[in-house]
């Protein structure tokens, strides 16, 4: 009688929470999977099941392939500058010499972070704009007129445009979490290392880093899959324009979806983006071997 | 016993929390407490001056009707065209709403959720006989009326007539006399004297379709506009490309980095002699600027097989969800009234398609030399976004940005339209 007891409570606790997440994640999930296998749209009522033609479709859809190659840009840049420089920016800011003035820098990094994305793509649209933009008046200020352009009317420079929006924003919060971690390394280690001669460089690279290895990889976790779902910037920014320049997985996705009524082609992408991030993670948690702390 | 009386507890109370969320959106038309009836009402027009015009209008009939409960929600343009999707396919439709006609609507009317009205039309001869017959053929499928028209537009290239003036520039007749200005204007110093915001995809897309309208007999654009028959293979849509093409040479750079607004700004301000603008600006011209401007219709495309003077434009109007309460009715018929029509020409500037809601008393010269324009147009053009399907408008809009930045060329952006239109007739 008193192991049944013992087994109904933490099923009472864990219930409300599997409910929920198998009612709004995991249901909804298996739903895309299973409407990527048919043609429908959001105005009529009737589905049509057309088997594997929409995945057919994925491979030979140009405008999918351009998406996917602008979150993997996406993903490249965000892992360099947010995550390595957002390391060194926290080694600099927590190193003896500058904690001074750590606090000032610290909330200067982080206000991007709690102002809302919406808000930050309507000011960058004033920075980007070619006539009165901030930028292009502050390239002509400096003497370098030559490189004003229209930022993001121009389909080489619009998703490095958008991409630089985002780190500006985000790089904030990455310093701020590794900021903490670096603060849990116990000092005896900088004191060793120290002693046995290793300049502030070799100290970075042999005792932070080593250190810090589970918020790096919870940091590229989230830059990662950040990456391959981003929507608000582009989408705010450039609307995915010019042509297909700007284009990410998830607008091209809303797109099909919304706007050109092929629900069940938006499906195939949507599975075609749980599938890339549920990989990365994977592999990521594989490499990392996370959870095992040494 | 007393864990499994919890276990119960908990089961029900999150079973009640669930039945709550799926049930909450059936608020259509039904008492909130007693006799008041809530009425949905959903448009377009987020910005001044007409969100205070129809914020003064609900307030006027919920006074006639101190019963009735409005909600009223707005979202600008291309948000709206996606929100309504979301709303239709999740049958949670407002109850009185804003439409676009044509393809639009005809979207709409397809999921069988929106009311017809030609019973109420017929009920009520006094109001429905007096809005301009001609205007309610968008709203109108297989002989069913769906939608009540109320603005009328139509779209010209507005021109400033000072600069115009001051260099001797006739207004043009044909396509290149077009041309011929706007070098003169380039010689005269204007870097950029046509100007539109590409990033708009509406606003490539009008372009295209009046071109298409001027370079292709109207009968092959009727069939390639009909998604069952559309091929795109004329000739003349490459010639419609390059004509757009040479147009957004005069555009400059910045085109594709500014929207239409912005367009319309640098217009009012005098910065620039030519803009693609609807009538419905008008209005807005007139605020943001002090320039004295004309217009002129898209001009005769020498060569061209289309229809030389046909006008490019399409009422909008009011539905009605399916689900609506009677009283939605009678609030349709009150925005569509010839009074309410009156008083908006008189407060936003825009034509409507009322009779006697455009007079000299409610609108000024220049409206109505606009609204003269529309009623005596050969024939009217639709919306080309409203016209075709969405998958082809989306080619040709995306296309369009691409031809602007040099990215593409008629050529390989005709060949994307074939075959979206080849995946259209396959359905």
């Amino acid at each position: 009688m008193k192991i049944k007891r013992v087994k109904i409570t933490p099923i009472l606790f864990m219930l409300p929470t599997v409910l929920f997440l198998g009612l709004f994640i995991y249901i909804p999930l298996i739903q895309n999977f299973y409407n990527s296998f048919f043609e429908f749209s959001v105005f009529s009522q009737t589905k049509e099941f057309v088997g594997l033609s929409k995945f057919k479709q994925l491979f030979a859809d140009g405008v999918a392939l351009t998406a996917l190659n602008n979150n993997v840009k996406y993903a490249i840049i965000s892992v360099i500058l947010q995550v390595f420089f957002a390391l060194v920016l926290a080694a600099i800011l927590e190193d003896k010499f500058f904690r001074r003035f750590a606090q000032v820098f610290r909330v200067i990094y982080f206000m991007p972070v709690m102002i809302s994305i919406s808000v930050i793509a309507l000011l960058f649209g004033f920075v980007y704009n070619p006539q009165i933009g901030l930028l292009n008046s502050f390239l002509e200020l400096i003497g370098l007129e030559q490189f004003a352009k229209p930022w993001l009317g121009n389909s080489t420079t619009a998703i490095y445009s958008v991409i630089a929006m985002s780190q500006w924003q985000s790089i904030g919060l990455i310093t701020m979490l590794f900021i903490v971690s670096i603060q849990k390394i116990p000092k005896d280690l900088y004191e060793a290392a120290e002693i046995d001669g290793a300049g502030k460089i070799r100290r970075f690279f042999s005792v932070t880093v080593p250190q810090v290895k589970e918020a790096t990889f919870v940091n590229l976790l989230v830059t990662v899959t950040g990456s391959i779902l981003v929507f608000n910037e582009p989408y705010i920014l450039t609307n995915g324009g010019p042509g297909n320049s700007s284009m990410t997985l998830a607008i091209h996705m809303y797109q099909t979806g919304f706007v050109k009524d092929d629900m069940g082609y938006a499906s195939t992408l949507a599975s075609l983006i749980f599938l890339l991030s549920a990989v990365f993670a994977l592999i990521q948690i594989k490499v990392s071997k996370t959870g095992k702390e040494e | 016993m007393k864990k499994y009386l919890c276990f119960l507890v908990v089961i029900l109370a999150s079973s009640m929390f669930l039945a709550a969320c799926s049930s909450s959106n059936e608020s259509n038309g039904e008492s909130s407490d007693g006799d008041t009836v809530v009425i949905d009402f959903f448009h377009r027009w987020p910005n001044e001056p007409r969100k205070s015009f129809y914020d003064e209008k609900i307030a006027e009939f919920e006074k006639q009707h101190p019963n009735v409960k409005i909600n009223v929600d707005s979202v600008l343009n291309d948000s709206y065209k996606e929100k309504i999707k979301v709303l239709v396919s999740n049958d949670d439709l407002p109850d009185v709403f804003t439409s676009w006609s044509d393809t639009f609507a005809a979207n709409l009317v397809s999921s069988g959720r929106i009311m017809e009205l030609n019973d109420v039309m017929a009920e009520d001869t006094e109001w429905s006989g007096n809005i301009i017959e001609s205007q309610y053929a968008g709203f109108t499928f297989d002989d069913v009326t769906y939608g009540i028209p109320f603005t009328v537009d139509g779209k010209a290239f507005f021109y400033n007539k000072q600069i115009f003036e001051e260099n001797n520039i006739e207004v043009p007749g044909s396509y290149d006399e077009l041309i011929d200005a706007l070098d003169q204007l380039k010689k005269a110093g204007y870097e950029t004297p046509l100007v539109e915001g590409l990033t708009n995809g509406w606003a490539i897309s009008h372009y295209m379709g009046t071109i298409f309208d001027r370079v292709i007999a109207n009968d092959i654009l009727l069939k390639d506009y009909n998604t069952e028959t559309g091929e795109y293979t004329d000739p003349g849509y490459i010639r419609g490309l390059e004509i757009f093409k040479e147009l957004t040479t005069y555009m400059g750079e910045v085109s594709t980095a500014i929207d239409h607004e912005a367009a319309r700004n640098m217009f009012a301000a005098g910065e620039v002699p030519v803009l693609y603008m609807q009538f419905a600006e008008v209005g807005y011209v007139q605020d943001a600027g002090d320039v004295e401007f004309g217009f002129f219709n898209f001009p005769e495309v020498e060569d061209g097989d289309g229809r030389p003077k046909s006008l490019t434009g399409a009422p909008e109007g009011w539905m009605l969800s399916k689900n609506a309460p009677p009283e939605a009715v009678e609030f349709l018929k009150f925005l569509t009234s010839e009074e309410t029509a009156k008083e908006f020409t008189k407060a936003d500037g825009q034509l409507n398609a009322i009779k006697g809601g455009v007079t000299e008393e409610t609108s000024n010269p220049t409206s109505l030399e606009a609204y003269q324009i529309i009623l005596d147009a050969s024939d009217a053009t639709p919306w080309f976004d409203n016209a075709v399907d969405i998958s082809i408008a989306d080619v040709f809009m995306r296309g369009g940005q691409e031809l602007a930045t040099d990215q593409t060329t008629p050529e390989e952006i005709m060949a994307k339209v074939q075959e979206a239109a080849a995946k259209l007739r396959n359905q």
